[in-house]
């Protein structure tokens, strides 16, 4: 979002991606795949600890745009900072039902990083 | 004195969401100051990722839409 046009007046609702971004390699996988969509013109990655800390930006931007939300594991921390502020989902993955188990391993971030982006893409 | 922020880049939406919330402050009978909030980065300090925004004493209420005079005068 580097360039005016892209803030100022977009006629069509914009695709924002979420991610836990959580202290697991499931919530950094979230994380590391949030970035590749945004990357691929997915949508915009976007801040998911402005909307737990209620911040009105970020939930009034979240309430006007298309929503994907991609959390680590089941605990849906994502999905549920979103839900308190009555923001529904359109489309919503668990990095944990993707494959991957959730450990403190950060050894394997770029494997397990591709391996649930394809899932994604080509669920897309 | 309520504060009333235009968030945008000083396109037409902008400009006629600007019109509206003067008109529904003036009807409402409401002290008032318009501030309009044109540079894109202090825009997206707020968090806001669509134009064009309006922010009511510092909280932001809408994003992306231009609100009619009714729909603001509710918010102020």
């Amino acid at each position: 979002m580097s360039e005016q046009r892209d803030v100022c007046c977009s006629g069509d609702a914009k695709t924002l991606v979420l991610a836990c971004s959580g202290g697991s390699n499931a919530g950094q996988i979230a994380n590391n795949v949030m970035i590749e969509l945004d990357k691929k013109g997915v949508g915009n990655a976007y801040c998911l600890a402005g909307i737990g800390a209620a911040l009105s930006g970020f939930v009034e931007s979240a309430k006007a745009a298309r929503i994907v939300v991609i959390d680590g594991c089941p605990v849906a921390c994502g999905k549920k900072a979103l839900e308190r502020h009555g923001i529904e989902l359109s489309r919503y993955f668990v990095v944990t039902e993707l494959g991957i188990e959730k450990t403190h391993d950060f050894s394997n971030l770029d494997r397990e990083t591709k391996e649930v982006l394809n899932e994604i893409v080509s669920s897309l | 004195m309520k504060k009333i922020q235009i968030l945008g880049t000083g396109c037409a939406k902008c400009m006629k969401l600007t019109e509206n919330a003067e008109k529904a402050a003036k009807e409402l009978g409401i002290e008032f100051e318009i501030q309009k909030v044109q540079d894109i980065k202090e825009i997206m300090n707020y968090g806001v990722m669509m134009t064009p925004g309006l922010a009511i004493d510092g909280e932001v209420r809408a994003v992306g839409k231009v609100l009619s005079v009714e729909e603001i005068k509710k918010l102020l």
